[in-house]
């Protein structure tokens, strides 16, 4: 008995994690891992490392839901997406392989600093 | 190449593991003045083969777990639909305002989170220290 309603809990939890991270994930086509890995981590106790690679693939099928609608709408620039794609998979292994050796505090300060200073930029001008 | 360029550090800050997605959208929307509906949407297109990539290589480290991928993907399908549909019906430089207002929230997260993995560190470390002279005694 016990066991099932922590189940209906753990399976509540999923849905408003998933319903969530979609929402996010079509309305600015992005930040879907900024809500799924600490939740995988806080709300699902799993590792750091294992959220992250389980959000990715969790991510894909919203992805792929939102590129449609977004196609749709011609929102699409294909040239502009496309070089950036070829970039985006070069950068990907170079992170990927760099992931274990640079130093976390220094790049998280640098990008903590970059996202207060595009959002200001955003918002006020 | 300058979208190649843009290609490569979003690549290297997602695999990195700290939101590439958000650092692409916010280039070409700030720096290239695209609008933000255009930025937002090539983000889509560049997440699908960089996110096949990394989910090639985490599944051969066996870092995925299946059945909570999945299902957060399906249950996030119908949420993404939403999502999309509401960001059609608002206007692109409303949109931008609430992407910087997203990217402040992402920021105090950060700040919070850095904070407390820095603290927590240290306190790991007074207690091994502790444990270390305990043991010496």
């Amino acid at each position: 008995m016990r066991k099932k309603t922590k189940n209906i809990n753990i399976m509540k939890k999923q849905i408003i994690i998933g319903i969530m991270a979609g929402v996010i994930s079509g309305f600015f086509a992005s930040g879907g891992g900024m809500i799924l890995v600490p939740a995988f981590v806080y709300l699902l106790n799993m590792g750091e490392q294992k959220a992250r690679a389980t959000s990715i693939m969790a991510i894909l099928p919203m992805v792929i839901v939102s590129s449609i609608f977004y196609m749709k709408s011609d929102y699409i620039n294909w040239s502009v997406a496309l070089y950036c794609a070829a970039g985006g998979i070069i950068g990907g292994i170079i992170g990927a392989k760099l992931l274990k050796k640079l130093p976390d505090k220094i790049l998280k300060i640098i990008f903590i600093l970059f996202l207060i200073y595009s959002s200001v930029k955003m918002i006020f001008f | 190449m300058l979208e190649i360029v843009t290609g490569i550090i979003a690549g290297m800050v997602s695999g990195i593991g700290m939101g590439g997605g958000t650092i692409l959208i916010l280039i070409l929307s700030l720096f290239y003045g695209m609008d933000q509906h255009v930025a937002q949407a090539s983000n889509l297109i560049f997440f699908i083969p960089t996110s096949i990539a990394a989910i090639y290589i985490n599944i051969k480290q066996k870092m995925i777990d299946f059945k909570i991928a999945l299902l957060i993907g399906g249950i996030g399908s119908i949420g993404a639909l939403l999502g999309s549909y509401l960001s059609k019906q608002i206007d692109s430089n409303l949109l931008r305002k609430c992407f910087g207002v997203f990217l402040a929230i992402i920021a105090i997260h950060e700040i919070y989170s850095y904070v407390k993995m820095y603290i927590y560190a240290k306190k790991r470390d007074n207690i091994d220290n502790k444990e270390i002279k305990d043991r010496r005694n």
